[in-house]
């Protein structure tokens, strides 16, 4: 059960990131821990381990699913949020515009000075 | 008859988990038959369908939520798993990490800011804006941070679902007026906005737009989830 194996790798390191946030009182998640504490270790041994990636690999591919009860919920305080419609839907739309070009342009710019090096 | 049946469905969790899967299922398969159409992602056609469902059959959101937690647990690993694609592009990430990383802070710090700064102009309450602070960061990591600024998870949640869908089109959109073709600039915009949901786009263009977007959708989400709390504090929106 190499998947099995993979999991537990998983859970352990998301574990060992609430130890982590226990005791530094950091304010970020411990998936994120986790996940850079993994990224560290995979550096260390210098390789992917099979096991992880058949656990890993379907557990991304999977990450839209996982959030659909989640983005699910916001159907049903629709009715809290009126009023503020008009905020949150310009913002969201305004927002991810100007900051998708900002993205673009900046890297245009970053990049094409980094080739002409 | 029926008027029982349904209570006795929704007692276990397996009724909202088979929903979820069934919703998943229907939503990516009418998502293939459409085409792949970009204004219209799987997820959004899966998620629609899901809340038809529920409010056709009466099931209030809090009695699923609770089913669902038995997928949603699940996001504490995949989080964690998000560290092995992070592993495998690191030597591109050191190729690149000059333009990536003065890239990085401005591009995802602006993507909250433009969308507060609006939301704040526009009259939004403190709680709406703790809410939609990070709709550019992927959801496990998203989820976080909004917990931590006091948010509503739900408020957020579509928040991220409204910014991933608009961030594929605005993409295309931006890249052709500034004439950008590189698939790795391309991708990193779609992961920076659009987490997972760009990043998903991303692959269908090409391995390396995707490699790229999982790298910039994993630097946001770290840099927000550092940073964004501790802004908050600093500026004082936390009770």
């Amino acid at each position: 059960m190499p998947a099995l194996n993979g999991l537990l790798w998983l859970i352990s390191y998301w574990l060992i990131g609430e130890v982590v946030i226990h005791f530094s009182g950091l304010p970020i998640s411990s998936g994120v821990v986790g996940m850079l504490l993994l990224c560290a270790t995979l550096a260390m041994i210098g390789r992917v381990p099979s096991s992880l990636a058949a656990a890993a690999q379907p557990l991304i591919a999977l990450l839209a699913m996982l959030i659909m009860p989640g983005v699910v919920g916001v159907f049903f305080i629709l009715d809290e949020l009126a009023g503020q419609w008009l905020a949150i839907v310009a913002s969201l739309l305004l927002g991810t515009l100007l900051s998708v070009f900002t993205t673009l342009w900046l890297l245009k710019r970053l990049m094409g000075r980094s080739h002409a090096d | 008859m029926l008027t029982n049946l349904l209570p006795t469905l929704t007692a276990t969790p397996l009724f909202a988990v088979g929903l979820t899967l069934a919703a998943y299922l229907v939503g990516s398969a009418l998502f293939m038959r459409l085409s792949k159409p970009s204004w219209l992602p799987a997820i959004l056609i899966a998620a629609l369908l899901l809340a038809a469902i529920l409010a056709l059959l009466g099931v209030p959101y809090a009695t699923y939520q609770q089913g669902a937690t038995w997928l949603t647990v699940l996001l504490g690993p995949a989080t964690v798993a998000l560290g092995m694609p992070l592993y495998q592009q690191l030597p591109r990430i050191r190729e690149l990490w000059r333009p990536l990383a003065a890239c990085l802070p401005i591009a995802a710090s602006l993507a909250a800011c433009y969308a507060l700064g609006i939301a704040w102009l526009l009259g939004a309450g403190p709680d709406i804006l703790a809410s939609i602070a990070a709709k550019s960061v992927t959801a496990p990591i998203a989820i976080g941070i909004t917990e931590q600024l006091g948010g509503s998870v739900a408020l957020l949640m579509g928040s991220l679902l409204v910014t991933g869908v608009l961030t594929i089109p605005f993409v295309s959109l931006a890249a052709r007026v500034l004439r950008i073709n590189d698939e790795r600039i391309i991708g990193f915009a779609l992961g920076l906005n659009g987490h997972a949901i760009g990043t998903v786009r991303a692959f269908d263009i090409s391995p390396t737009a995707g490699a790229f977007a999982s790298l910039g959708m994993s630097l946001t989400g770290i840099f927000t989830a550092l940073l964004l709390p501790l802004a908050w504090r600093l500026v004082g929106l936390a009770g």
